[in-house]
């Protein structure tokens, strides 16, 4: 199992920092990518923040009501060692499955 | 040639201190690997697209920037070219760089840096700028992943002289590999078969077994499947399905895909007088026909058959499903055996 730390991402429009509003998981969640994790709140608007992986919630940064500055660490994941990269998928391990079936007459001349 | 275990290797003849074999996915063992050849040589260096703080797209660099430091693990921009030039004149300089092109597709930027410059720096200097640079580069197809992403060049750079290029097919075969390619003073393309990137295997990191050459993964006597990367555990899995019909099939790693080991091949087809080449890089060209050229050259009287290709079409690799239909399938091999066993000479 590897660690990793997810940072609160840059929002946009010069926003540095955002609010917590509230946590839309816990420590200890088992979370899928694309998740709503937090709703945060900048100067311009609140928003939810989807979950950038899969993964177990280890720890979340920050309680309802504190700020956190862009960059800084918003939540970190527990990640299984055989999770796909960040492009495409892990390959399914199937039992092999056939459909042709072999015939030979074997003359060992 | 050699034989390397294919099973558990057993700690057993390698003397009572030598450590335990370890389990490891593709993945940890290249890790495992690439932070050995940073401790053991200081002039060598990591750098590609997200290879220092994030630990690379696939993992293989986890943790080595916060290990050994952003001076010798380093992010890079995304410019291919910039990524094998700066390769260049790091080698001219007398480093050891180790960088990675993030997928296979993105190398096409660089083929300019690897042809004109990295595979014949050596020859044009009369040997007085080798060029010792181990490009790793995640290859072929097989994660479902978009266009670019699933490409097998193996042919385009065995084409060029001055490099060699080397496939693992398994975790074991992996770290030897890399350790051996990140040591050498030649140019090595390191293709590594993303699609076994998390399949887990043994690693005895004491026992390297011998690393020059083709491998025989599996013994058999009526026909020699010859394939490497992902495609050898494909192989494995439909010789395992001939025995059921009573077809012995020996299954031949290939390795080393530049210089191709030549005597190998011909030893083994030598012996089993069938032969069938599997690679998932499109059928024209492709690496296959050089080893059906050179099998025939070396085994012509002795060959039953004329050696079959299972391979990859000649369209752009699909993204998406289409791709179980376009690499080799477990149905397509078995097709390709039943052709050379059903052959008859006229």
């Amino acid at each position: 199992m590897a660690e990793l730390s997810f940072p609160l991402p840059d929002l946009g429009e010069g926003l540095i920092e955002a609010t917590i509003l509230e946590w839309l998981v816990a420590e200890g969640d088992q979370v899928e990518r694309n998740q709503p994790l937090v709703e945060v709140e900048t100067t311009k608007s609140a928003v939810e923040l989807p979950s950038p992986q899969a993964g177990t919630v280890v720890k979340v940064h920050g309680d309802a009501g504190s700020m956190i500055a862009v960059g800084d660490p918003l939540i970190v994941f527990e990640v299984p060692d055989d999770t796909a990269g960040i492009v495409g998928t892990v390959p399914a391990e199937k039992p092999p499955a056939r459909r042709v079936r072999l015939s030979a007459v074997l003359d060992d001349d | 040639m050699s034989e390397t275990l294919s099973g558990p290797l057993s700690p057993a003849g390698n003397g009572a201190a030598a450590p335990a074999p370890l389990t490891l996915s593709m993945q940890g063992a290249l890790n495992r690997a690439l932070g050995e050849v940073l401790e053991d040589n200081p002039k060598a260096l990591i750098f590609g697209e997200d290879v220092g703080r994030l630990g690379g797209v696939f993992r293989i660099t986890d943790g080595l920037q916060a290990r050994f430091g952003a001076e010798r693990v380093f992010d890079t921009p995304l410019a291919e070219s910039g990524i094998l030039g700066m390769s260049v004149g790091l080698a001219m300089a007398g480093f050891h760089p180790i960088p990675e092109v993030q997928f296979d597709g993105f190398a096409y930027p660089a083929v300019n840096q690897i042809v004109s410059q990295i595979g014949r720096m050596n020859y044009r200097s009369r040997g007085a700028l080798p060029m010792p640079i181990a490009l790793r580069v995640p290859s072929f197809g097989g994660i479902r992943a978009p266009e670019l992403h699933g490409e097998s060049l193996e042919s385009l750079f065995v084409h060029v002289p001055g490099l060699k290029v080397v496939s693992p097919a398994d975790p074991h075969q992996a770290y030897h590999l890399l350790r051996l390619a990140g040591s050498m003073p030649d140019p090595v393309i390191f293709m590594e078969p993303k699609a076994r990137y998390w399949q887990k295997g043994p690693v005895d990191p004491a026992d390297a077994g011998a690393l020059e050459g083709a491998r025989i993964v599996r013994s058999g006597r009526h026909l020699t499947l010859i394939a490497w990367g992902a495609m050898v555990s494909r192989c494995l899995q439909v010789a395992d399905l001939a025995a059921e019909d009573g077809i012995e099939v020996e299954v031949l790693d290939l390795r080393w895909l530049s210089p191709i080991d030549a005597d190998g091949l011909a030893e083994s087809v030598s012996r089993t007088r069938r032969a069938v080449v599997v690679h998932e890089a499109p059928r024209s060209s492709g690496l296959g026909a050089e080893i059906a050229a050179l099998v025939t050259e070396r085994c012509f009287n002795t060959l039953k058959a004329p050696v079959e290709r299972v391979t990859g079409f000649d369209v752009p690799y699909p993204s998406g499903d289409l791709e179980d239909e376009y690499i080799p399938n477990i149905d397509r091999i078995l097709f390709g055996i039943q052709r050379v066993l059903e052959h008859r000479r006229g």
